[in-house]
């Protein structure tokens, strides 16, 4: 720590500090921003709740807006607007549950905590109308052909009467009736969430709720309703006077829900970082084996078309990857390895660059200890695992930590080998695989990407101190 | 032990002959030193008896065996490096051991060779430090250490005092003759300072262009240099040459048939009358116990006499110079000894 303390204070003299220092401290600050701010943006970003993230909250902290849910519904007295207040969560986000979840929850017994318009909203709004409809229409032996009504052409309704047999039904029946076949005055009830705010009445000085469907920051004004009178239309209030419910409330489950395989659908993330854990590492050993083995050779023996070998080495650098794509999907399916992690590690194997960069750094190592090593009686063997290796090793980790970024972000090769093997994803396909079709969820998403960062964090954390020791203090004069 | 015997070496690199044609017989505990200037090829002749390199012609027989195809790793040699070689990453113990556990040895064995030898050069302090971590004298030891625990039958030595300051080099110079006293190996040691040849061979083999020039004892070579080339290489300052037609009759007359070169070395020049050559004196160099005087003759021939005392002469002066007549040295036509 107190190397850390003297480091930040070092200055140019000794006295007060200097014009160039502060310039050159201002710059090292604003440089070390640009590079952390996005990623601590991330960060706060991968604790936000999903409604936040969908209402493209600005705030860098995860602050939660107290909720409502705003409804309309229709009936005999014309359209009602009304905000219900204290409603659970997974309610608002009905609409992006999938159907696995939706079962989860008893929304028929949920519903019945409610009564009158606050009822039907919600009775629409997870879907119940049609199934309590149906229900009806077989409880009560009323024609079959009003199940198929809703969906009719037009003109095809023209030739049945349903209102005849809403008009004979008791006034429930006859509403829920009514909204299942779309008879006037019914129409589809809407329902959506909104944020809570309050201001103080400018007379009385009490607080007045108000729900707003958004808040935009560039805007001097928010449009309002008042929750006690929702009806009454919408006011514009002025931005700063408004009191908005926020608590700091970072959401977990982003993180938790994903780890312990309660997120949603088919995805798993323990099994996805468990697959790219496999593939780095068991990808980096074999890297790192090969490619000090050619370049041990390349560098150290004498043989014919050794330049020949190398200038191919180094000519594939020239092929861009994307190049490549067709060949190694080819390759991959037809040695059978398309599906299996084996699939992903085989193909990247062997770097070119790395090979190079190896090469380059045995260069240096002297022939004299080679040759020290066969007086010794080393076979060749034992030169590289024991000479060659060692006296590699500050290449070998920056060619291993190159390596394991490399695989641990690899998108390209996972898709071609295991897109079609839901059990062999690994982490960066998974993250993918979050935006799916029909359903967001950037908040998984997000949050996966800031643990996916973490090992390649670490190992840089860790490996970067041994490149920079090195330990080729060298033997010779 | 072991002797070793080379027949008609040569050694090309593509079409460039860089050894001719080399017949040498080392004899069982003999210390012979291979000297010559740089690019004499006697590094590559040390490492083809070691067998780091390939021989193109010729065969090498150590102890009457033929060792052509046999690898460096089972000619049961030694070699201490000019470099020193020692690997950079392991203790001065795992350098010694690296040799042994590679012949599998077992560990009992390969403990007491260490702490022999570890004993013998006075190494005990840094065995667990890395070379890095050492002096240049310090790593001599362990290079030669690393040699002595393979028990070789006969050691090699690439100019292994060349990275050492002066008075480390007349130091070391002293116990690696003493080693070779105490071991009484075979030992083939590589140089191209003389002072070393003449201090430490019991044989020394001088070298010139890929040729043995001479072979022979210190003083042998130092008496009766076979040619010009060994007569100018022995010794320090090299021998004064001089166009024996330019001499005084005087000194011409001893001169036996066919002499085109007269020879003299510094030290056997005095002042004084007999055989008397006229000489300027440009420089003169004050040692304290010796003096040295670069001068020219008339014809401008240059020459240098090394004086056993202080002396009062100075640059410019004109004094005259003679010597013995049995510390002449007379070289034909093509620079051989008469």
């Amino acid at each position: 720590m107190t190397d850390v303390i003297k480091f930040f204070t070092r200055r140019q003299g000794k006295k007060k500090a200097s014009l160039t220092d502060w310039i050159s401290y201002g710059f090292l600050f604003l440089g070390f921003l640009i590079i952390f701010l996005p990623v601590l943006w991330l960060v706060m970003n991968s604790i936000k709740s999903q409604f936040l993230l969908q209402k493209y909250d600005t705030n860098f902290l995860p602050m939660d807006y107290e909720r409502v849910a705003r409804a309309t519904t229709y009936g005999p007295d014309g359209k009602d607007i009304l905000i219900i207040k204290d409603l659970e969560p997974w309610v608002m986000f009905w609409k992006n549950l999938d159907d696995e979840e939706r079962a989860e929850k008893d929304v028929v017994n949920y519903i019945k905590n409610f009564t009158g318009n606050e009822y039907y909203a919600l009775r629409s709004h997870f879907g119940l109308v049609s199934v309590f409809a149906k229900d009806l229409i077989v409880n009560q032996n009323l024609p079959e052909w009003l199940i198929k009504y809703p969906s009719m052409f037009p003109s095809a309704k023209k030739d049945y009467d349903p209102q005849s047999i809403v008009d004979n039904l008791n006034t429930e029946d006859a509403r829920l009736l009514s909204e299942y076949l779309g008879l006037k005055p019914y129409k589809a009830n809407g329902f959506t969430a909104q944020i809570l705010v309050s201001m103080p009445d400018p007379e009385t000085g009490e607080l007045v709720e108000y729900s707003v469907s958004r808040i935009n920051p560039t805007k001097d004004t928010v449009n309002a309703r008042l929750v006690t009178n929702p009806k009454g239309g919408i006011t514009k209030l002025p931005q700063n006077e408004i009191i908005i419910n926020k608590s700091l409330k970072p959401s977990w489950i982003n993180y938790t829900d994903p780890l312990t395989k309660k997120a949603l659908g088919s995805f798993d993330a323990v099994r996805c970082l468990n697959n790219s854990v496999f593939v780095t590492i068991v990808a980096t050993i074999i890297t790192l084996l090969i490619n000090s083995m050619a370049a041990f050779a390349l560098s150290k023996y004498r043989f014919n078309g050794q330049i020949v070998f190398f200038v191919i080495i180094l000519a594939t650098l020239m092929v861009p990857a994307s190049v490549l794509i067709v060949g190694i999907f080819k390759m991959v399916t037809m040695t059978g390895l398309s599906g299996s992690l084996w699939g992903v590690i085989i193909p990247g194997a062997a770097t070119p660059t790395g090979v190079f960069m190896l090469r380059q750094y045995m260069l240096t190592i002297p022939d004299e200890l080679l040759e020290a090593a066969r007086m010794d009686a080393a076979s060749e063997w034992t030169i590289y695992w024991r000479i060659i290796f060692p006296l590699a090793l500050p290449a070998i980790a920056v060619l291993g930590i190159l390596s394991i970024i490399w695989r641990w972000n690899d998108l390209i090769l996972p898709m071609i080998a295991v897109s079609t093997t839901k059990a062999a994803y690994t982490i960066q396909l998974c993250l993918l695989d979050f935006n799916g079709e029909y359903l967001a969820r950037e908040h998984y998403a997000l949050a996966m990407t800031v643990v996916s960062l973490i090992p390649t964090t670490l190992v840089f954390v860790f490996l970067q101190k041994y490149i920079t020791t090195g330990i080729a203090s060298t033997g010779m004069k | 032990m072991a002797n070793l015997k080379l027949i008609d070496i040569k050694k090309s690199y593509g079409k460039t002959e860089v050894i001719h044609g080399l017949d040498l017989e080392v004899l069982d505990g003999e210390f012979c030193v291979l000297v010559g200037p740089s690019g004499c090829g006697k590094s590559t002749l040390l490492r083809m008896i070691a067998g780091l390199e390939a021989i193109t012609e010729g065969s090498i027989l150590i102890n009457d065996e033929k060792v052509n195809d046999i690898s460096a790793a089972k000619r049961g040699l030694a070699m201490v490096f000019q470099s020193y070689a020692l690997y950079p990453h392991m203790t001065v113990r795992q350098n010694l051991a690296f040799g042994l556990e590679n012949l599998k040895l077992d560990k009992d064995d390969i403990e007491k060779r260490i702490t022999k030898a570890a004993n013998q050069l006075r190494m005990e302090d840094y065995l667990k430090r890395r070379p890095g971590q050492l002096s240049g004298g310090q790593r001599q030891r362990v290079a030669i250490g690393r040699a002595i625990v393979r028990e070789p039958s006969i050691y090699l030595f690439d100019e292994p005092l060349s990275n050492l300051d002066a008075e480390l080099r007349v130091a070391t110079r002293v116990e690696l003759k003493a080693l070779h006293a105490r071991l009484g190996n075979t030992m083939i040691y590589v140089t191209h300072d003389q002072v070393e040849a003449m201090t430490m061979a019991d044989k020394i083999v001088v070298m010139h262009d890929g040729i043995i020039e001479q072979t022979g004892s210190p003083l042998d070579l130092y008496n009766k240099p076979a040619n010009l080339f060994v007569a100018g290489f022995i010794g320090s300052p090299k021998m004064n040459f001089l166009d024996s037609s330019s001499l005084p009759e005087d000194i011409k007359k001893h001169a036996p048939k066919g002499a085109k070169t007269f020879g003299v070395r510094p030290e056997h020049l005095n002042i004084q009358d007999q055989n008397a050559l006229p000489l300027e004196v440009r420089t003169v160099e004050q040692l304290g116990s010796d003096s040295y005087l670069y001068g020219a003759t008339i014809d401008n021939q240059e020459i240098s006499i090394k004086l056993n005392s202080q002396t009062s002469i100075k640059g410019g002066e004109s004094i005259k110079v003679g010597f013995d007549d049995s510390n002449t040295h007379w070289f034909n036509e093509k620079g051989v000894s008469l």
